[in-house]
């Protein structure tokens, strides 16, 4: 029997795996956007099961302002990500290394 | 095993290996394909949570507007691919123990509380998730709803100072100047001397 | 329950802030690029403008009730915001002053950049008057991306840039962080306002230990926030790689914001769980006195320097909210808003220092400025004294009103290593005053810098001393707002 445990146990799974792409992947900028996004998938399953399982709205609301955040935010992070690039030629982490100490 | 718990571990199962491939694959754009079918997956999992509204819009929002996003990012970059994956086999070994050893704990600690929740009652028929969310969404949260709007207004200010470029020589229409055209500007009479007839 | 338009009018503030950056963007487009400084005039009137509404909203509460809670809950109108606001709008407007002429020289005076300035303002006010765990959230993230497009603003600079996108990644997972740590504090209490959640942690706080699950990942999102060790990496390399002027707008009126969040999300909302955060807290602030105060000494940068004193200082804000009793708070509320200010005038003399063409960001630039400039040096003597905490400048009453709260919670023994590691950092700040006065200069060309802007900071830098022999008012008001 699936019960509220089982999303949440999904959620963390979910959650883990975008902190070890983060940690994984600490070159490829693109692929930290993915796994920010990743991040925000498992947060949004967890609200959306408690809202379930609690019958309240208040978790799919946020859930909602979530999604509206992380497209502006994604909007931005690419945006910046296109100054960077357009400075450096490139978006490997371990080049942009101006600042040291 | 209902069907609805079928559908739970197929569908579960998928997002878990898409976020897998999201963070392991070699390359960018395959990283952002699985990354839409997580999105998939993960919106007919928030389906049978009964969550219709937010389903259909993580698949419109996400795939259909963020993703095309990252791959448009994707490929206008032209991007290095071989020197970017150096290194990920190095840490590889420490970020599975760290992961698994935070995933077991955090699984202990979630289902010793929520192990024995009851499952709700389901909704009548009429029942319209996207009414109900509406419903609040201009009442009780319209606060929270006008900051969420500025925030976009943020996103385009950013965009825009932040990769607009104004080359010169560029060809384009101006429709003010097209409207504001006059007669004289466009037509010149001139005057022929008519030739006499021969 | 329909929204009734009266319920509006308590926020004229916030819609006065939004009203005016939409106008100032829309009007920026019309203008000439030598009538840009029309912007910068603007957005200081709406600062003016938004602090009266700000102090009316509050004149109407005397008297009848001292919290309003409007809105469905999300938002709440107290002293607290009253005095926070205030100081938020105070700081801000001297930032902006400070570094017009810096942006001129650069060729980055555009309208974009108040208007951004201005909806981070409004991201702040948002967190300040935050009731609901939304209306965090969104502050925050108004706030956040405002100020990662800032760091990004001058696009051909390659290190801003670079900041921007370290900034930006780092901001973007400690978001992630909180939220999940939001959604374990929805999943058990069943509500995402402050007031429910506080009542369903005092009663069950005991014994749902999903609760404290929670915390842990909220209190690591704000320590990234709040730039606490461990999680200070982001600190130095974003204050040292964006422009001076954006590194003044970020390390001021922000970290007031920063601690409006932490009282409302750790205090308002999750006091009951003082026992789970305070030996949280306790490690984020011996962590950041340490490395803010070791690693500063070794900093040729001054940005980078003053980076590492940020962290050492917001590890005394965290200081005084870990005391969890109502000395502490206002100790750490009195503290955050005289280093905003003290920080605003550190980094705001820099901006001055610097001309078309030349950025001061070496110690080195600061040689012999007291044979260059007297009244700035003395100024700088002032600030670099109270950030090092010596009497009678406001640095030394901030950082002894924490410690008191401290000891009066038992806890001598932080207080000590407190007090060891200011003891440690007042070196590096001493060495800055050493360089001002006893080494001759390099750089023999004279200082340009508005008159306006001069006053203020000499206004800043004078405040800083008046604060510190009079702190009777302002320390009255941080009581009231905490009483």
């Amino acid at each position: 029997m699936v019960g509220l445990s089982h999303y949440l146990i999904l959620g963390a799974v979910m959650f883990c795996l975008s902190v070890a792409g983060i940690f994984l992947n600490r070159k490829n900028v693109i692929i930290l956007l993915m796994s920010i996004e990743l991040m925000l998938l498992a947060v949004n399953t967890n609200f959306v099961a408690f809202s379930h399982y609690l019958g309240d709205t208040a978790g799919q609301i946020f859930v909602f302002f979530i999604l509206t955040v992380a497209a502006a935010e994604a909007a931005i992070g690419l945006a910046i990500l296109v100054v960077v690039f357009r400075n450096r030629s490139t978006i490997n982490v371990e080049d942009l290394d101006a600042m040291k100490g | 095993m209902a069907f609805t718990d079928l559908v739970f571990y197929v569908f579960a199962a998928i997002s878990v290996f898409a976020g897998v491939r999201v963070i392991s694959s070699r390359n960018p754009v395959h990283s952002a394909l699985y990354l839409v079918l997580a999105f998939f997956t993960t919106s007919a999992l928030w389906l049978l949570l009964e969550a219709e509204f937010l389903a259909i819009t993580l698949v419109l929002v996400y795939v259909g507007a963020v993703m095309v996003l990252f791959l448009f990012v994707v490929m206008m970059l032209d991007i290095n691919l071989v020197s970017l994956r150096e290194g990920f086999a190095r840490y590889l070994p420490v970020g599975i123990a760290v992961g698994g050893i935070i995933v077991i704990e955090m699984i202990m600690v979630l289902s010793a509380r929520y192990g024995d929740m009851p499952k709700p009652a389901p909704h009548p028929a009429s029942y319209s998730n996207t009414e109900e969310l509406g419903g609040v969404l201009y009442t009780v949260y319209v606060y929270p709803f006008e900051i969420a709007a500025v925030i976009l207004l943020v996103a385009i200010v950013a965009a825009i100072t932040l990769t607009l470029r104004r080359r010169p020589g560029t060809k384009h229409q101006d429709p003010a100047k097209q409207v504001a055209v006059k007669r004289e500007d466009r037509v010149r009479l001139v005057k022929v001397p008519s030739e006499p007839r021969q | 329950m329909t929204p009734d338009v009266a319920e509006f009018a308590p926020l004229a503030a916030e819609i006065f802030v939004l009203a005016m950056a939409c106008f100032i963007l829309v009007l920026d487009a019309y203008l000439p690029d030598t009538r840009r400084l029309i912007a910068f005039r603007l957005t200081q009137v709406t600062l003016l403008g938004a602090a009266v509404l700000t102090w009316m909203q509050y004149d109407t509460m005397i008297g009848t009730t001292d919290r309003m809670v409007l809105l469905g809950g999300t938002y709440v109108a107290d002293t607290l915001s009253m005095v926070l606001k205030l100081a938020v709008y105070a700081v801000s407007a001297g930032v902006f002053l400070y570094s017009r002429d810096y942006l001129r020289d650069r060729g980055i005076l555009k309208g974009e950049y108040f208007v951004l300035g201005l909806f981070g303002v409004l991201g702040m006010m948002v967190m300040i008057s935050a009731h609901n765990m939304l209306s965090v959230y969104l502050g925050l993230e108004l706030l956040s991306l405002s100020m990662y497009t800032m760091v990004a603003f001058q696009r051909q600079n390659g290190v801003a840039s670079e900041a921007a996108m370290k900034y930006f990644v780092l901001g973007a997972i400690a978001s992630g962080m909180l939220l999940y740590g939001i959604s374990m504090i929805y999943g058990a209490s069943g509500s995402l306002d402050l007031a429910a959640i506080g009542r369903y942690v005092a009663e069950h706080g005991a014994e749902d230990r999903i609760l404290a699950f929670g915390v842990v990942f909220i209190v690591a999102g704000l320590a990234f926030k709040l730039g606490n060790a461990p999680f200070h990496m982001w600190v130095p390399d974003i204050y040292n790689g964006a422009p001076t002027s954006v590194t003044l707008f970020i390390g001021a009126a922000p970290k007031i914001a920063a601690f409006a969040m932490v009282m409302r999300v750790l205090v308002e909302g999750l006091g009951g769980l003082h026992a789970d955060w305070t030996p949280m807290l306790i490690i984020l602030a011996v962590g950041s006195l340490a490395v803010g105060n070791v690693i500063a000494i070794a900093q040729t940068n001054i940005k980078r320097m003053l980076a590492y004193s940020t962290i050492s200082h917001m590890g005394f804000v965290v200081l005084g909210i870990l005391a969890a009793n109502k000395v502490g708070y206002s100790g750490a509320m009195f503290y955050a808003i005289t280093y905003a200010l003290t920080s605003a005038g550190g980094f705001g003399l820099l901006v001055l220092l610097s001309r078309a063409g030349f950025e001061a960001e070496k110690l080195d630039d600061l040689k012999g400025l007291n044979d260059r400039n007297p009244w700035l040096a003395f100024l700088m003597l002032l600030l670099m004294f109270s950030m090092a905490g010596v009497p009678p400048t406001v640095g030394f009453y901030a950082k002894l009103s924490v410690l008191q709260a401290v000891v009066s919670a038992d806890m001598v023994w932080l207080a000590a290593v407190a007090v060891f590691f200011s003891i440690i950092g007042a070196f590096y700040y001493i060495r800055v005053v050493k360089v001002m006065y006893f080494d001759k200069p390099e750089d023999e060309a004279p200082i340009f810098a508005g008159f306006d802007a001069k006053a203020v900071l000499s206004v800043n830098g004078l405040a800083v001393l008046a604060l510190g022999v009079y702190p009777s008012g302002l320390m009255a008001w941080c009581a009231k707002a905490l009483g």
